[in-house]
């Protein structure tokens, strides 16, 4: 197991002027505290991006970190003490309560003024994110479990920008204590009342088009992959790309997954059909537009899910995608015939009009040298097709990822007999458990795609009892597990599932799709060192249901089944080979 | 204790001739601008409940109002002079222009002691005064606001008066309301928050941190309350506060070295500012004589009580190691005293834009009563600070380029931009 934390105190950035955007200073800060986990890791990233990417004309891909500000944990802090928010934040009122709580307090004074002369300078859309102190740190996995909140920033008057900017500063620090967030620290076994967030306020990557504004592409890359297909190797990565904001690929939505040695291939699929219909369908933007309902406790309060036709308007989708030939059954690189669109982004992976891959590879590598250890990060990209066409990578985040290497056989005649409970050659994860006497399973008979929300409300609360019993478990259940949209799976939030040990995610006949080999929950069920594994009702793998049935029922739910055993699950997953095997 | 001879409105009067004479304003100007553009003088006879009449004197001063209508405080003080209210009223007038707010300068008053006058009196006079005044105040033309022992409640009577003689809803003809009836957030906290504001300047200039500072306090009154609170908050420690002893007719100052907690001495105070000396000592204070505050080994001084209270008696008094002095208070420090704090090498931040966040937090609730909308907390501070900074970046600016200290460079700004709006209306 790799350790890395990254973690810096205010000390390390100049102290926030009010001439900063006056100035060629990327980062600042207000405040006197820690600068959080997310802050930490671009602070880190800083000069060794200004040094290996530099960004003059002569560049294809200028690569840079957007400019930041970051509000340290000490405002945070004085936020909390100040409005003796404490006991409603660390009390069991519903998140929406703790939200508008924390809408009503005030931020100190003495960072209110800076906060207004930031406003008064910057016109563009802001970000802004969570970075708190146990946030991508290695062992308190908390990646993706606050929110971050996009503000168009565009409004004429000042005041009223500095209204928003101020809620959406106050909605991030709510999300430190929102159920989600509770869960977590639950798992782990730490108190709540230990974190601290830091705030950045960070320019959008990204263009206008009309009443948008999003990049044209943004991205997630990890420098371990923990399902190659195909002749990709764990140690080669896996990117994960998407048109618009980043948002698709951190709720797990349809994005396009390749390997960085293999850019030309296309993920595993059936047809082309197929692979059709599992590519993005809409993108998110940040809408510039007529001002939305007033909900400063909604993340999505300034954002808007439009639809790939929208794209096709603005032009933005030339470089990016393919268009699908149903008369042979093919994919044409580009956007030159007529027919419907394919989120594949090929002519820049396949016909490298711009060195994307290079340089998602070499951010890789210069990430892994700095970070010293495998790392997942974040970017954003902006085409110029005017003339020579160039390209601005945003480098957004960084994080280090923990990788488990200790060596796992799972050999092929322990996957067959009386003994297997389950087995799957798809399997994410690595190690041996013995310690799972609870199994939590959507019920295969009564499955259906409908009811997928009412699903993933039964198992929240089998995992809340199980959590609070300090009980972990087995999850077996149909489709994608995190999924967005509930037709493609059952829309569980991290804290619905928490507990669980290992997961299996299975398919039906009538729950037959791509699955998510865990990408909605990835960091963290790496982190919490959850098993994974997927199990195809098409085979190889299986599962037991007759055994599974005829376990004494604990609680049974309209879909869901709560059984325990008598005797310990044995759970061994290898992680070089993906084999997966559960033992009765 | 300062110099009591002192004619306010000839100090206010030779400050304002040294502006002048470093900017080379022409006669004219100079003439219009060293005396106030009208006055009122008044008496208020009030029945009392027993049916005597008794007899007050009032005023009204508004200096200039060539940047906007004039705004200003309403003071009831036995000892009030009309001269103390002339050289207050033109401080408005230079204390509106540097901090860049669209007023011009009033003040205002009656001779009374207000603890002698039943409450029911009390609204009598207020409502007087409005009847005597009203033609001549109003959202467009001169706001009032509370000053020394005047406060929301006397502010809510003139307002109605108003109100009730000119048939309708005027909320922005006064200000200093309570909050319930269109007062502004902020505006108990934005004097002395402005005068921390200023200071955290002051010490980026120094290159010195709040943290690594120890702070002396006269006074503990609502501005110096609030200074202490945000001092505090942000890392700096209070050592010695001195305030007035009802009991015994005198002020004292409470030390303790390793730092006064903020919270700990309002629970010794009561409503009037006044820290009780026997739980004083209780907590781990010594109690010094009044003077005490000024004599402390500190690197900044905040007079934050009354006016003339640093003077040539105990300038000298003012240990070396203190580095900037900012003025809570109107005026704490004579002209002479003044130029000996200069010798010592000692930044003084003045009091027209040291203590400018009143006049610029009531500044905002004219802004809001008059459109009838208003801001949230946060709002009202972000503004503050952001006005409040920006003027000081300015005088400092100036103070540097001339080689002047920052009272005759805020002066100067004040002074020209006044002189200026006239000569743009054609005045002059």
């Amino acid at each position: 197991m790799t350790e890395k934390r990254i973690l810096y105190s205010s000390e390390i950035l100049p102290e926030f002027d009010r001439k900063f955007f006056e100035s060629d200073d990327i980062a600042t800060v207000i405040g006197t505290g820690y600068l959080g986990g997310k802050a930490s890791g671009l602070i880190l990233m800083k000069e060794a991006v200004a040094d290996s990417f530099k960004s003059d004309s002569k560049q294809v891909i200028s690569v840079n970190i957007p400019r930041l500000i970051v509000l340290a944990t000490d405002v945070f802090d004085a936020f909390m003490d100040q409005n003796n928010l404490y006991d409603m934040a660390l009390s069991e009122a519903a998140d929406d309560q703790i939200a508008h709580a924390f809408q009503e307090a005030k931020l100190p004074v003495d960072i209110v003024g800076d906060l207004m002369a930031l406003i008064s300078a910057v016109h563009s859309p802001l970000a802004i994110r969570s970075s708190s102190l146990l946030e991508d740190a290695i062992y308190e996995p908390f990646a993706g479990v606050y929110e971050t909140k996009m503000i168009p920033n565009n409004q004429p008057d000042k005041d009223s920008r500095f209204r928003v900017l101020i809620e959406a500063v106050k909605f991030v620090y709510a999300s430190t204590f929102a159920q989600n967030a509770r869960q977590y620290f639950k798992a782990l076994g730490r108190s709540l009342a230990e974190e601290k967030m830091a705030v950045i306020i960070q320019e959008v990557i990204g263009r206008p088009f009309g009443d948008l504004f999003y990049p044209h592409l943004s991205g997630v890359a990890r420098s371990y992959n923990y399902y190659p297909t195909g002749r990709a190797k764990q140690e080669e990565g896996v990117v994960d790309l998407a048109l618009g904001l980043g948002k698709t690929i951190v709720d797990g939505g349809l994005v396009w997954t390749y390997s960085p040695t293999y850019p030309r291939l296309a993920p595993v699929v059936g047809s082309t059909a197929e692979l059709v219909k599992k590519t993005q369908t809409e993108f998110w933007a940040v809408n510039m537009g007529k001002p939305p309902e007033y909900d400063p406790i909604r993340e999505t309060e300034y954002l808007i899910a439009a639809p790939l036709k929208r794209a096709e308007e603005d032009k933005t989708l030339g470089l990016l995608a393919s268009t699908y030939r149903p008369q042979d059954d093919r994919l044409v690189t580009g956007t030159g015939p007529d027919g419907p669109r394919v989120m594949t982004f090929a002519p820049i992976l396949a016909d490298n009009i711009i060195p994307l891959n290079e340089t998602i590879k070499a951010l890789l590598k210069k990430s892994e040298a700095v970070v010293g250890s495998e790392v997942e990060i974040e970017f954003a990209v902006t085409l110029n097709t005017t003339g020579e066409i160039t390209a601005n990578l945003g480098f957004l985040q960084v994080r280090p990822m923990a990788v488990s290497k200790a060596e796992i056989m799972v050999l092929d005649e322990e996957m067959q007999g009386d003994k297997v409970l389950a087995a799957s050659r798809k399997s994410l994860g690595n190690g041996v458990f013995n310690n799972i006497e609870d199994i939590v399973y959507v019920v295969p008979e009564t499955f259906e795609a409908a009811h997928s929300r009412t699903i993933a409300h039964e198992i929240g609360l089998i995992n809340q009892e199980l959590t609070a019993e300090g009980r972990k478990y087995l999850l077996i259940g149909f489709g994608r597990w995190g999924s967005a949209d509930p037709w493609l799976g059952i829309p569980v939030v991290w804290s619905q599932i928490s507990g669980s040990s290992v997961i299996i995610e299975a398919t039906l006949p009538k729950m037959n799709v791509e699955l998510s080999q865990g990408s909605h929950f990835f960091h963290n069920l790496i982190s919490f060192k959850i098993c994974y594994i997927m199990v195809e009702h098409t085979g190889p793998g299986l599962i037991d249901w007759t055994w599974l049935e005829s376990r004494p029922e604990k609680l049974r739910t309209q879909f869901v089944r709560h059984v325990c055993l008598e005797k310990p699950l044995t759970v061994k997953v290898d992680g070089r080979t993906g084999r997966g095997v559960i033992l009765k | 204790m300062g110099n009591e001879k002192i004619n306010p409105y000839k100090m206010a009067q030779a400050q304002f001739d040294k502006a002048a004479d470093l900017l080379g304003l022409e006669p004219n100007v100079r003439e219009l601008l060293r005396q106030p553009l009208r006055e009122y003088q008044f008496v208020i006879p009030i029945r009392s409940v027993d049916g005597d009449v008794k007899v007050f004197k009032g005023f009204r001063v508004q200096h200039n109002d060539a940047l906007g209508p004039c705004k200003g405080g309403i003071r009831f003080h036995p000892l009030e002079t009309i001269d103390q209210i002339r050289a207050l009223s033109m401080l408005m007038t230079w204390k509106c222009a540097v901090v860049d707010i669209p007023l011009g300068g009033a003040m205002g008053g009656v001779v009374c002691d207000p603890h002698t006058l039943s409450t029911k009196m009390q609204e009598r006079l207020c409502r007087g005064w409005v009847r005597q005044m009203s033609k001549n105040i109003g959202p467009f033309t001169d706001i009032p606001e509370p000053d020394i022992m005047t406060n929301p409640q006397h502010m809510l009577w003139m307002l109605d008066e108003y109100e009730v003689l000119h048939g309708g809803r005027y909320p922005g003809a006064v200000t200093g309301k309570p909050v319930t009836v269109g007062g502004a957030l902020g505006r108990t906290e934005a004097t002395g928050f402005g005068v921390v504001y200023m200071l955290r300047e002051a010490l980026k200039k120094l290159k010195l941190k709040p943290k690594d500072t120890v702070a002396s306090v006269q006074g503990f009154g609502n501005v110096a309350q609030h200074v202490i609170r945000l001092y505090e908050q942000l890392g700096g420690k209070v050592i010695c506060v001195s305030c007035w002893n009802h009991h015994d007719r005198v002020a004292y100052s409470f030390r303790k070295e390793d730092g006064l907690e903020f919270k700990t001495l309002l629970s010794i105070t009561d409503d009037f500012g006044e820290i009780d000396k026997d739980k004083a000592r209780d907590i781990g204070c010594e109690v010094l004589p009044e003077d005490a505050w000024l004599e402390q080994e500190v690197d900044i001084l905040i007079p934050a009580a009354l006016e003339y209270q640093i003077a040539m008696n105990n300038v000298e008094s003012i240990n070396g190691r203190v580095k900037i002095i900012a003025e809570g208070a109107n005026t704490p420090i004579t002209d002479e005293a003044e130029a000996v704090i200069n010798r010592m090498g000692i930044l003084v931040i003045p009091d027209f834009i040291s203590n400018s966040g009143g006049v610029i937090c009531s500044y905002f609730e004219q802004v809001q009563s008059n459109s009838n909308h208003y801001w949230a907390k946060d709002e009202v501070f972000g503004k503050l600070d952001v006005k409040m900074t920006a003027a000081f970046i300015n005088v400092c600016e100036l103070a540097e380029k001339r080689g002047i200290n920052l009272r005759d460079a805020a002066h100067l700004i004040g002074v020209a931009r006044v002189a200026q709006a006239c000569r743009e209306r054609g005045w002059i």
